[in-house]
């Protein structure tokens, strides 16, 4: 039987990287392997998904139905992979991106798990786009039958044209494969509990005297139009991100004049400025 | 929290949509369901769509929606509104399907003055397949497969609304708005789609519209192409009015 795979997060956060990184792993270990990328039709935020199958005898279709190891990067993807976990499946999660209200919809299925907190540690050892590299070391410690030195050549394949303009892309990469590898070595099910992070309060309505501007974390985009159609420059980016990922526009309410340019050019519908009588 | 800011005949349930961030279709659907609003039609409109970006907003409003094959929402639509005269059909189709594909369903359709709204999404490209050569590229525009910039053998940019109000009746409608001029654009919808309830004839809009992700843009460039460079090539306002609206 082989072993199913499948990696769900944001378009951009290295899915489809790191399935072929397996997939190409496996092959220089002689097993067979088939890896199939799968996403919406939306060219921007949409959950991107990776079917990846490792076996030692060939594989007759690339899609499946039920996985035994589901890889989880954000948020929303876990309902898009909730359908994939059967019993007895390894959820292997990103417990400083994922936050608790969504880890709830599948908590009843997940038997076995591992967690793995990369973007923090991404953040803080590496950079934060080695994330993916960093659960690649997690789903690394339950395919033993691969060795683990394909793994770290065909990173180097893979991102080859990277570390050409940036040599230092290579020690990050490999380094994070391996502090992913030593976490998920020492995880301990039993010391763990299977939670991931709360989300930080948003602050989403501004107001002074008659002006009551109002912003919308779970539609705003981040594409920045409001900030440059503003006539008085009160917005800027904040540090709070939206849904995608994306930094959120925020208001310096005593410069605002309550003209309605920034709710009127939203595509997203995630403005909203009132004045009150 | 408050009431959000989505128009109300927006389908909240598929809320976010599935436009890229700072898409122009997105903005001008917006400043559509807006008008649909004002006018209060919801019920008794049919919304059609074509193959391409315009196909994301099939679970945008929510109104009875059909879709079609590349190009052909405007016979869809003229077969709709024989069979059904009371119903309000508008059909968004982007400039791949109208001006490339369907253009002959347009051009007889405006010659037989039909009683539908067609709106059409100017953005300049193909975005959904990857930006490539459209109809209305601009001269020196490159796309994946202008890598060089349109060139004039390729053909000049095409001006549908223009080439339209040269066949068309007294009592069609044809106007062209941009997606980030909200008063305008929302006052050309309302003409352009009472224009057919009260039975006059065909209603043409184009809207100029923005694709920050295949123009590789960030947010002051997509502005700038569309409202100046684009604007220059195709003039804004309003083209042909019948007496009625003015």
């Amino acid at each position: 039987m082989p072993t199913k795979i499948v990696l769900a997060g944001e378009g951009g956060q290295g899915v489809q990287s790191v399935a072929k990184i397996i997939a190409i792993a496996a092959q220089k270990s002689n097993k067979y392997s088939s890896y199939l990328p799968g996403f919406g039709v939306e060219q921007r935020g949409g959950v991107s998904l990776a079917y990846l199958q490792i076996s030692s005898h060939p594989i007759p279709y690339p899609q499946f139905e039920k996985a035994d190891i589901v890889v989880c990067f954000c948020s929303r993807a876990v309902s898009t992979v909730k359908k994939f976990i059967q019993k007895n499946s390894l959820f292997i999660y990103d417990d400083s991106a994922i936050d608790n209200k969504s880890l709830e919809k599948i908590k009843s299925d997940v038997t076995e798990y591992l967690a793995i907190p990369a973007q923090k540690l991404g953040r803080e050892k590496f950079t934060s786009k080695v994330a993916n590299i960093i659960l690649l070391g997690g789903i690394v410690a339950h395919l033993k039958e691969i060795n683990f030195q394909e793994f770290e050549n065909s990173i180097l394949e893979e991102f080859a044209s990277k570390i050409e303009k940036k040599p230092e892309i290579k020690d990050l990469n490999l380094g994070a494969l391996k502090a992913g590898l030593e976490i998920a070595e020492k995880f301990d099910k039993s010391k763990h509990l299977f939670e991931g992070v709360t989300p930080p309060e948003i602050k989403t309505a501004f107001s002074k005297d008659k002006i009551s501007w109002t912003r919308f974390p779970e539609y705003c985009k981040g594409c920045g139009l409001c900030i440059i159609k503003c006539p008085v420059q009160a917005l800027k980016f904040s540090n709070e991100i939206g849904f995608l990922g994306l930094p959120m526009p925020e208001v310096d309410i005593q410069k605002c004049i309550g003209c309605k340019k920034c709710m009127q050019i939203c595509p997203d519908g995630a403005i909203k400025v009132e004045i009150n009588p | 929290m408050s009431e959000n800011a989505l128009p109300k005949s927006w389908n909240k349930e598929t809320k976010p949509h599935k436009f890229c961030p700072g898409c122009g279709q997105a903005l001008a659907l917006k400043i559509l369901g807006h008008a649909i609003d004002e006018l209060g039609i919801a019920q008794n409109l049919i919304y059609a769509t074509d193959i391409g970006c315009s196909l994301l907003s099939w679970d945008m409003f929510n109104v009875d929606t059909i879709q079609t094959h590349h190009g052909r929402t405007v016979p869809l639509c003229v077969g709709f509104k024989k069979a059904k005269p009371g119903a309000i059909v508008l059909s968004l189709t982007g400039d791949g399907g109208g001006y490339a594909i369907g253009a002959q369903h347009l051009l007889n359709s405006v010659m037989r003055n039909d009683p539908i709204t067609i709106i059409l999404i100017n953005n300049a490209n193909y975005a959904m397949t990857g930006g490539q050569l459209a109809p209305t590229t601009l001269l020196k525009q490159k796309t994946t497969t202008t890598p060089k910039g349109r060139e004039i053998i390729q053909g000049r940019p095409f001006k549908g609304p223009e080439m339209l109000a040269q066949i068309s009746a007294d009592d069609t409608y044809i106007a062209r708005g941009i997606s980030t001029n909200y008063q305008q654009l929302l006052n050309m919808y309302k003409k352009a789609i009472s224009n057919q309830i009260d039975g006059r004839g065909f209603s043409f809009m184009e809207v100029i519209s923005m694709c920050p992700v295949n123009w590789h843009t960030n947010a002051q460039e997509s502005l700038d192409f569309s409202e100046i460079e684009m604007a220059k090539v195709y003039p804004l306002g309003e083209i042909k009015v019948p007496k009625a609206l003015t």
